[in-house]
């Protein structure tokens, strides 16, 4: 019995150890990995559970003045592959294939040692949805917005482009880059036992995403400038050809189109397109000039409506130079006719009047030789001599436009000022910025007046010969239906790089009008470079297409007509 | 002493289970949040796509080839009515 007991008792103190040894060897195992292998395991449970994704926000969209989209952008998906985690590889394929995305390996080895092999971008949610569904693992998912133009190649030169990173490289993209990308924030998501993602933090997509920026430009009349131009662009062959409607009260662009132009949805090949001559390319103005001279020399006093100049029977020379009119004119003219015959000896002898430093000091005050600080990238300066380097011809070729070279919106703003009843105002292409989904403005454009060039008197006698100028003068081919134009031609030769002197063969015309001619609602330049066909001139090329533009953009802001023989 | 029992052990009790219920909601909400979040931006990405969707079809020049393909013209002043 005794025995018995004492076995009994080896047993259980037996059980005991055992159960100890075992608690024991948990013991050192809890302090082992508590102590020695807790910064290894916090790392891999971190690495695990925690996650941290930048999200980049969504663009802001660009809309023109009444709201309508001109650029947005919109979420899209690369689909991936992540050959270590795909369990079924046909079945994978076949999913995809379903929907559309073809995988070419034959085998999952052929994948290649690697987690990420994009198969698939730019695909819609509705299917990247449809594959998910199917919860197949080793498909991953990244999500990128990607930018659209809906209107395709209209206005491409002011929406400008963005890298596939979303960056603005050109235009409107460009300079309101800021703006439009909004902060990209980091955020920090935790991941429960089943990999679902629970975020630590809700952000907030209206405060983080791009503003919307709201341009000046009205599509239907950006349209009407575009479609307008490019016939005239492809009837004449031109190298170039640019458009640019300004509301010459504000100084706000209505439409800028220059061609050759591109379409920011497809690649671009040519690099050149993207340039936008508007406002980059500078070209002499040649006699839409004019109207500098004589305003000059009016408001200086130096001429007088009344004043009669004799036009040498249609060749001056100077300084061993002949200088001709294009059309002969004999005896002697007002100053009125010799701007409606575009007199290239008539305005030679007004701004010989006026004097090198008082026609410089216009020139300046109109504009030129200045950055009109639109806000658009890539504006460039012009050309124009120190007036104290002019020699005996500078003074008599500038008084017709040539030997100065002016960018397309320096000459329209110029016409403006005329038309804004001399006051010269800044021009821009945005009218505001706001929050996407808010009505918070940010900022918001204001006119700007940049000077008084010339008084209202003289304002309103430019305008007059301007409207002469459409009524019975160079510019007949202007005149639209219901309504009085003001405006002038400009045929100016281009100087040929090879012969280093201007060519007879190529010409830029241009045509630069207002509507109604004396309270003018809308200013507008057409200018065809290098027109190839049987008339060079202006007034064959250039004020036809002002005029077809100039009647549908009068039709659609519903101007009161005011020609009472026409109505 | 089972009355002291319930006065010490009942408060402990009550506490830890509503520290576990808070737990447990909080937790069930930011699931909630979480999907409603998925869902907000899925709403958000398909009302971006339609809105690009309609503004491509109304898009001028696409509505211009439309029209000189079915050989329409622009009306003539005299014959547009407006009706108010």
């Amino acid at each position: 019995m005794k025995i018995n007991n004492k076995n009994m008792i080896d047993r259980k103190t037996l059980l005991v150890l055992v159960v100890l040894s075992v608690f024991f060897v948990l013991f050192v195992k809890l302090v082992y990995v508590q102590i020695f292998l807790h910064e290894k395991i916090n790392h891999v449970v971190e690495k695990m559970v925690n996650r941290e994704d930048l999200e980049i926000p969504k663009r802001g969209d660009i809309t023109d003045a009444k709201g309508k989209i001109l650029a947005t952008s919109i979420k899209k998906c690369t689909i991936f592959l992540d050959p270590k985690a795909i369990e079924d590889f046909n079945e994978v394929k076949e999913v995809l294939f379903e929907n559309g995305i073809k995988i070419f390996q034959k085998n999952l080895t052929d994948l290649g040692n690697t987690s990420y092999v994009p198969v698939a971008f730019s695909v819609d949610v509705d299917i990247v949805d449809k594959i998910k569904d199917k919860k197949l693992k080793g498909i991953g998912f990244k999500n990128k917005y990607t930018r659209y133009y809906p209107e395709g190649r209209l206005l491409s030169h002011i929406l400008g482009i963005t890298d596939n990173e979303g960056k603005g490289l050109e235009g409107i993209e460009k300079i309101y880059n800021e703006f439009l990308s909004g902060n990209s924030i980091i955020t920090k998501m935790h991941r429960d036992g089943r990999g679902r993602i629970i975020q630590n933090k809700i952000v907030d997509q209206s405060k983080i995403c791009g503003q919307n920026v709201e341009l000046s430009i009205d599509r239907t009349i950006q349209f009407i400038a575009e479609q307008e131009l490019r016939t005239a662009f492809e009837k004449y062959k031109a190298k170039k050809a640019i458009c640019i409607v300004q509301n010459p009260k504000t100084g706000c662009i209505l439409a800028m189109v220059s061609l050759p132009d591109f379409d920011s949805s497809v690649k671009i090949k040519n690099v050149g397109a993207l340039r936008n001559s508007a406002i980059s390319d500078i070209f002499e103005p040649g006699s839409t000039f004019k109207i500098v001279t004589v305003a000059a020399a009016l408001e200086k006093g130096k001429v007088k409506l009344s004043d009669v100049f004799y036009l040498e029977n249609g060749k001056l020379k100077i300084a061993g130079h002949t200088i001709k009119d294009d059309h002969k004119i004999e005896g002697s003219v007002s100053l009125g006719k010799a701007m409606e015959l575009s007199s290239n000896i008539g305005m030679v002898k007004i701004a010989q009047r006026l004097g090198n430093e008082d026609f410089y000091e216009y020139i300046r005050k109109f504009g030129f030789y200045s950055l009109t600080g639109i806000d658009l990238p890539g504006e460039a300066r012009g050309l124009l001599m120190d007036v104290k380097k002019w020699n005996a011809l500078t003074l008599p070729n500038i008084a017709f436009g040539q030997g100065i070279g002016v960018n397309a919106l320096q000459m329209i703003n110029a016409f403006s000022a005329i038309a804004n009843d001399g006051v010269l105002k800044k021009p821009f292409v945005v009218n505001k910025i706001e929050k996407l989904d808010t009505v918070t403005e940010t900022f918001q454009s204001k006119e700007t007046k940049i000077r008084t060039v010339v008084s209202v008197e003289t304002a309103q006698i430019i305008k007059k010969l301007l409207k002469n100028v459409v009524d019975s003068g160079t510019g007949k081919r202007a005149k639209i239906k219901g309504y009085t134009v003001g405006g002038k031609t400009g045929t100016a030769q281009k100087v040929d790089p090879s012969l280093k002197t201007y060519s007879t063969k190529y010409y830029v015309a241009s045509f630069c009008g207002m509507v109604p001619a004396m309270n003018p609602e809308f200013v507008v330049l057409v200018i065809i470079d290098e027109p190839m066909g049987a008339s060079y001139y202006s007034s064959s090329v250039a004020a036809p297409v002002f005029a077809n533009i100039a009647q549908k953009i009068a039709k659609y802001l519903d101007i009161e007509k005011d020609d009472v023989n026409q109505i | 002493m089972r009355k002291s029992f319930f006065v010490v052990i009942m408060p402990i009790i009550v506490s830890v289970f509503v520290y576990l219920w808070q737990q447990n909601t909080s937790v069930r909400l930011a699931y909630k949040v979480s999907t409603l979040q998925a869902d907000y931006d899925k709403i958000n990405a398909e009302n971006d796509f339609l809105r690009l969707k309609i503004n491509s079809m109304l898009a001028l020049e696409k509505m211009h080839k439309i029209a000189q393909g079915k050989n329409l013209e622009r009306p003539d002043e005299k014959s547009i009515v407006c009706i108010d």
